[in-house]
């Protein structure tokens, strides 16, 4: 079997490079045939890649292990939900998944297409097919996923007991699925170069893949920062750790391409600026990618070492190298139709909206290659932490909060004095006070204040958006008022979805403000019956057990809950041992409740039999995911709009 | 061309606000990133105190205080040896001959690291290790 596997990539690699060569031909000489081909050979690749994964994951549900891969992932005592995850465990496999995702978003774009003519559509397929050379040409000659062992062990060294959590079948899948997605926009925008083609059309359908891939990537770091959340046991979501950061980069580009492209579709603006912007996206996505697989950075996710790295750096190089001509050589297509009238306007806000996300991709791009860069620079290697990250990083995005507020409700071209009176009154009022109402509670300090401000005024000037919305349909719908907001959204998704990936961001800046400077900690050594206190709660220790339980050994505190004198649960943290690797691996017992989180962790059974327990109150923790919940669901309202699109399209063409 | 302009200096206002964040970030956090060895030959006080340093857990160092939480271990690059005191509970990754991170603050009179962070890089058992050649 392992040879058909070899097989199939040798002949993914093969087909790509056919698809290459045949629509460049098609393309030079404008026969059908050769394009056709191209085509098909897109979908070959989809086909062959997905045939290797069958192969690959056949072996680890079996426990092969006379493949490298799985005896290096896998343990014959793995759960078949985790034997089954093993396939992006390690880099063969994560690279295997990498093309198989790419390869289907190649045939997904042939499939959406399939009734235009336009040759257009093949040079973004063959740009699809360029990446898919990378892919395949590493996995058939670097990182072969189908090596055989000459002695194969009698056991496999087990899945790192960190990866053996739900958050691991769908976290990096949809993780994947976001970050490879921004290959279509990139394909389309270097097929704009190449052809030289101006127009609008391509644009909304730049925006429509754009916001796709941003909603699943978004989606993405969401269930990442939840699994460390649950599982690395340390009271947080977001550590500012490499990875992390990498997988940021790629989603704050994507959220300023998709803000200016609307300023590109409306005035006719900031071509260049956009193209640049689609290519850096992408780029930043394969540097993810890089730093994940390099070791150049320290990190939880460092895995294994390797000299994969520099393959990645090289084609980041080559293509930045190769977009960067195509730019420079069509800068007479990308001149700017219009000019900026004024800076109070939806235009003026939606480019500073734009200066500030680059800047703050750029600020943690700075931070997390900064040992690199300092030690080039003076020769002496600074590094940079949380500390750091927060203090650029915070203040941009609420200035960035604020613009939220601002950017939708200002008119195009230039904003009246009466309009802003209109409508900034109402919001500044009550943002003023959320402000004073914040007081009481403790909020100090100018970050917390402007966050209050600023989300109260967000939510505000959201609010007042539907509202008057629904003011104005009033007399065509005389529906009740949620049906009324329903029909809206549905007369407008995409403006509407919009307002809503606004309101989850609100949502999430008060999340983060409320888990980040409230958050309180409390540590001791639980005798039975003995009590923690911490905030309103008291935690009364229970007894504690050990049993074994598929691969591990579990050690299992019992702990009462309650507050105020009044009984509120039974929570059980635990510390599972796993057998294979002898690694202890905590689970945190969570009391979620919309106000609060009560997290407790089990620190250990010490000498003397008393229990170790730590223990963090996190307030608004679920705010973060409820607003990333609310998110996701305005970037689908977003992409529903179908009927709006073909209208603009025939508009811009 | 008024606006233009304005537009020009307003973005510069930002890249400036931004690069003044930036820079005085790297001053006030800024950590030097040193190896065990270079911090246990100084023979004087270093002129900032925040460092970060990368090594291993020495064999039969780490004496861990579960109660307080409290963790002191020796890091070693192979040459030469650092005090590290952690305030926390041990990493799960955490073990001997282990390669860890630490950032913290650095004494040179107790020639201790008193660490505020302390990362365990997944122990590398989990990927090739003493599986043999492969079948050509």
């Amino acid at each position: 079997m392992s040879e058909l596997g070899r097989l199939a990539l040798f002949l993914s690699f093969c087909c790509s490079v056919f698809a290459v060569g045949s629509i460049a031909y098609g393309l030079r000489s404008g026969f059908a045939g050769p394009l056709r081909s191209g085509r098909r050979a897109v979908w070959v690749v989809c086909g062959l890649a997905l045939l290797s994964v069958i192969i690959l994951e056949r072996a680890l549900m079996a426990h092969d292990m006379t493949y490298r891969y799985v005896a290096e992932h896998t343990s014959l005592d793995l759960p078949p939900m985790y034997s089954f995850s093993s396939l992006w465990a390690g880099q063969e496999g994560s690279l295997l998944l990498w093309l198989l995702i790419l390869s289907a978003y190649g045939a997904a774009f042939l499939f959406t297409y399939r009734k235009r003519l336009d040759p257009f559509y093949d040079a973004v397929a063959m740009v699809v097919a360029g990446v898919m050379v990378f892919f395949t040409s590493l996995l058939t000659f670097v990182s072969s996923p189908f090596r055989i062992l000459a002695t194969p062990p009698s056991d496999g060294a087990g899945l790192n007991p960190l990866l053996q959590n739900p958050g691991m079948m769908i976290h990096p899948p949809i993780l994947y699925t976001g970050y490879v997605g921004f290959v279509i926009p990139f394909a389309f925008a270097v097929a704009v170069l190449i052809l030289n083609r101006s127009g609008t059309r391509w644009i909304e359908e730049v925006r429509r893949w754009t916001l796709f891939c941003w909603g699943f990537l978004a989606f993405g770091i969401l269930l990442g920062a939840r699994w460390a959340y649950i599982e690395l046991g340390w009271g947080g979501y977001w550590g500012w750790d490499p990875v992390e950061n990498a997988s940021l980069m790629p989603w704050l580009v994507g959220t300023a391409f998709l803000h200016s492209v609307m300023i590109e579709q409306r005035r006719g603006m900031l071509k260049t600026w956009n193209i640049a912007l689609i290519v850096l996206t992408f780029e930043l996505s394969i540097f993810g990618t890089f730093l994940t697989r390099s070791g150049v950075l320290t990190s939880v996710h460092s895995f294994a070492e390797s000299d994969i790295g520099t393959w990645f750096l090289a084609f980041i190089l080559l293509t930045g190298t190769i977009t960067t001509a195509l730019i420079l050589y069509r800068k007479a297509l990308l001149e700017s139709e219009n000019r900026m009238d004024a800076i109070i306007s939806r235009e003026g806000s939606f480019l500073f909206n734009n200066v500030l996300f680059v800047a703050l991709c750029f600020a943690t791009f700075l931070g997390t290659v900064f040992p690199v860069v300092s030690e080039a620079v003076t020769g002496t290697k600074i590094s940079v932490s949380a500390p750091f990250f927060n203090r650029v990083n915070v203040p941009i995005a609420l200035v960035l909060l604020l613009l939220t507020g601002m950017g939708p409700v200002l008119s195009w071209k230039r904003a009246t004095t009466s309009v802003l009176k209109r409508n900034f009154i109402l919001p500044t009022f009550a943002g003023v006070l959320a402000y004073l109402l914040s007081l009481p509670l403790g909020v100090r300090g100018l970050y917390s204040s402007v966050c209050v401000f600023g989300s109260a005024f967000v939510a505000t000037t959201i609010v007042m958006e539907f509202a008057r919305g629904v003011q104005a349909r009033k007399d065509v719908d005389p529906a009740s008022l949620p049906m009324a907001v329903l029909h809206l959204v549905q007369k407008n998704k995409r403006r509407y979805g919009g307002y809503i990936v606004h309101a989850g961001m609100v949502l999430l800046f008060v999340g983060v403000l409320g888990s980040s400077v409230f958050q309180k900690e409390a540590h001791a050594p639980l005798k039975n019956g003995e009590s923690l206190s911490i905030g309103p709660y008291q935690v009364t220790l229970r007894g504690i057990a050990e049993h074994q339980k598929n691969n591990a050994m579990h050690t299992i505190a019992t702990v009462g809950v309650s507050r105020g004198g009044k009984f509120l649960s039974l929570e059980h943290p635990t510390k599972a041992v796993y057998m294979k690797s002898q690694q202890p691996m905590t689970e945190v017992a969570l009391r979620s409740t919309p106000m609060e989180d009560l997290y407790l962790i089990l620190g250990g059974v010490n000498e003397d039999g008393t229990v170790s327990i730590q223990a963090y109150i996190n307030p608004l923790v679920s705010l973060v995911w409820f607003g990333g919940v609310v998110m996701v669901l305005g970037t689908m309202i977003s992409l529903a709009d179908r009927m709006r699109i073909r209208r603009e399209g025939r508009l811009g063409a | 061309m008024g606006s233009r302009l304005r537009l020009v200096i307003i973005s510069l206002i930002v890249v400036a606000a931004v690069g003044y964040l930036i820079l005085t970030g790297v001053k006030q956090t800024g950590m030097q990133y040193m190896t065990v060895s270079e911090l246990a030959r100084l023979d004087r006080s270093p002129k900032s105190d925040g460092f970060r340093l990368d090594g291993t857990v020495a064999v039969g160092s780490v004496d861990y205080d579960q109660k307080a939480p409290r963790l002191r271990f020796y890091m070693t690059d192979g040459k030469e040896k650092i005090a590290i005191v952690y305030d926390g509970l041990k990493p799960d990754a955490f073990a001997d001959g282990r390669e860890v991170v630490v950032e913290g603050v650095y004494r040179h009179s107790d020639r201790a690291l008193y660490a505020s962070k302390l990362v365990t890089k997944c122990p590398s058992k989990y990927e090739a290790q003493g599986l043999g050649k492969d079948k050509s």
